[in-house]
């Protein structure tokens, strides 16, 4: 759509401005500039300033720091705590996103087909996605609490013994907190696998229907290899959700506990920072982590590639 | 016609497990919904002895309690403004901002939208310990002012790249006349092109309101626990020590803080499902 509206409005050009079409309108480019100086200020910059901050040993948002030059890294990867977040945030991410994933193409490929009830499914699907952070981990903290809906549940039946409170053992508060965010992820990643499938050729299924190609080889055998650079996209949204940002989500559930069984690394820069008062720590991880984000994107881009 | 037989033939071919486990998944989604609902009319002990049992009363004590603890009506005052006040900005910077970039030919144009494309990519939380450093910089920490701020800043991007290609539809004739009779090019994009991307505008902002809305880790520590202050999404958090696990307390405030999303979700419904599709494939 854009290619054609350039080629519609390339031969308008001149009248408009004459000679000067090529060079730099001020004027126009001015009408940009109060949006870049905000984003270069209140996003950018501090983006920066992190990588500077890592190289500060800064105890508190209030006291004075002072330069120790590559120090913190040495500390953090000393530090046994940083590696258990190291684990947990790979746990998380190759759980999560192996069952995110293909679980909600499959479902958006229902979907797609628009069966009987296709539109409440559509509500429910969405849902989640419009619910806060708060109101969920609220909802959550009462499901898995020692008397909430889970142990209730297990009660009533007669497997009381399996009660436990779930998001306060070691065992599995971080199971725990990857259920939350599948429950919060798949619908919506469903719907978006169900909008870009919408948009392949009828054609295209039919005639694999007419080859008689099943529902499951045409999802898997045409649809996917149609989308796959799709897959890598939505893959990378989850993929950068859980390791910058479910430091929100791991604060609401668990605190990052019991112990350090449910830190992450996007929790441990938190940490770090506003509860232990460790800031150049704190920044060291998040340089760390902003390196790994960079590699698994470039990754998970590879991997998915379109091959057609 | 023959396409709706066409379609409805092919669902029918549908493996019965299929429909099955959708629809079981469906029910997985929806039971905590469902308990949230219930539970918030029930009482504690209720919560675990029954926990599937819907209310015998429609008692509304926990909702009163919930409202009276942890003040959700000064929250949800202080959600209202941040929402409505990073509404206005964002849209105040995106506009003009995203008709430049649509309406500049040269390479600097492109550039600027090569800027703010690479934004999608940097995910905001990256940077939340300077960003409050910046804040006391301000003088704005524990400060509502330093969210109206900082808000639009952190969906620029997104908002930018998608009101450009709204600007790209609208043709340039309609400015040129307007050009020659001597309006100022914000005059132009006042009146000449807003009127005809308002439902771009309207999509953008939609997201908008999600994300200011909903937000929690920024708001908690740059805005801060005072309840005078806080967004009712920090304010809802606070009620878990402050109850002692008073599970229907916790859920009562829980819907209080969803009845915007709601009234929304029910007026705009499928306009709020495609400003979501959008957003996301842009991003």
């Amino acid at each position: 759509m854009t290619a054609t509206l350039n080629t519609i409005d390339a031969p308008a050009r001149p009248r408009l401005s004459g000679s000067r079409s090529r060079r730099v309108n001020p004027a126009l480019l001015g009408l940009s500039l109060p949006a870049i100086i905000w984003y270069i200020g209140f996003t950018l910059g501090p983006l920066l300033a992190m990588f500077y901050i890592s190289t500060l040993k800064w105890p508190g948002l209030i006291a004075p720091s002072s330069f120790v030059g590559l120090d913190n890294f040495q500390r953090v990867f000393a530090d046994p705590v940083f590696w258990t977040a190291v684990r947990n945030s790979i746990i998380q991410i190759g759980i999560v996103l192996p069952i995110m994933i293909p679980v909600a193409f499959m479902l958006g490929y229902y979907v797609s087909l628009k069966p009987r009830g296709h539109r409440v499914l559509r509500v429910i699907l969405f849902t989640p996605a419009l619910i806060s952070l708060a109101a969920k981990s609220v909802v959550f903290l009462s499901i898995f609490a020692p008397n909430g809906l889970v142990n209730g549940f297990l009660d009533n039946i007669g497997l009381g013994g399996l009660a436990k409170p779930w998001l306060a053992s070691t065992s599995t508060a971080l199971g725990t907190v990857m259920v939350v965010d599948l429950w919060s992820g798949i619908g919506y990643t469903a719907i978006l696998f169900s909008a870009r499938l919408a948009a392949i050729p009828v054609e295209v299924m039919e005639a694999a229907e007419l080859d008689g190609a099943g529902h499951w080889r045409r999802m898997w055998g045409i649809a996917y290899p149609i989308c796959r650079d799709y897959f890598g996209v939505l893959a990378m949204l989850q993929f950068i959700w859980v390791l910058f940002s479910s430091a929100g989500s791991i604060l609401l559930l668990t605190n990052g506990g019991p112990g350090n069984s449910s830190t992450n690394l996007s929790f441990l820069v938190y940490d770090k920072a506003f509860t232990q008062s460790e800031l150049g720590y704190s920044q060291a991880v998040g340089v760390v982590l902003f390196f790994v984000g960079i590699i698994g994107m470039v990754i998970i881009r590879r991997v998915f590639r379109a091959r057609y | 016609m023959a396409h709706s037989v066409r379609q409805t033939k092919r669902s029918l071919r549908i493996n019965p497990i299929a429909h099955g486990l959708v629809w079981v998944y469906a029910a997985l989604l929806i039971i905590p919904l469902y308990f949230l609902v219930i539970s918030a009319f029930k009482p504690n002990s209720a919560i675990f002895t029954m926990p599937f049992a819907p209310p015998t009363t429609w008692n509304f004590d926990n909702f009163v309690q919930a409202w009276g603890q942890v003040q959700l009506g000064d929250g949800l005052i202080s959600s209202a403004l941040v929402t409505v006040i990073a509404e206005a900005l964002t849209v105040a910077l995106a506009i003009p901002a995203s008709y430049a970039i649509a309406r500049s030919r040269g390479r600097v144009g492109a550039v600027v939208e090569k800027f703010f494309a690479a934004g999608l990519l940097i995910p905001g939380l990256a940077a939340l310990v300077p960003t409050v450093l910046l804040s006391i910089a301000m003088g704005l920490f524990h400060t509502r002012e330093f969210l109206y701020l900082f808000y639009p800043a952190s969906v620029l991007p997104l908002s930018v790249i998608m009101l450009t290609q709204f600007m790209r539809t609208v043709p340039p004739e309609l400015e040129e006349s307007a050009m020659m009779d001597g309006a100022s090019r914000l005059r132009i994009v006042v009146s000449v092109y807003v009127p005809i991307i308002t439902p771009g505008i309207a999509t953008v902002a939609i997201l908008n309101f999600l994300s200011f809305w909903n937000e929690y880790l920024f708001a908690l520590i740059l805005a801060g626990p005072d309840p005078d202050i806080r967004t009712v999404q920090v304010a809802l958090p606070s009620l878990v020590s402050q109850t002692n696990t008073q599970y229907g307390v916790l859920l009562a405030g829980a819907l209080i803080t969803m009845i915007p999303v709601s009234i929304v979700y029910i007026i705009l419904n499928r306009r709020l499902e495609d400003a979501l599709l959008q957003g996301a494939v842009k991003s």
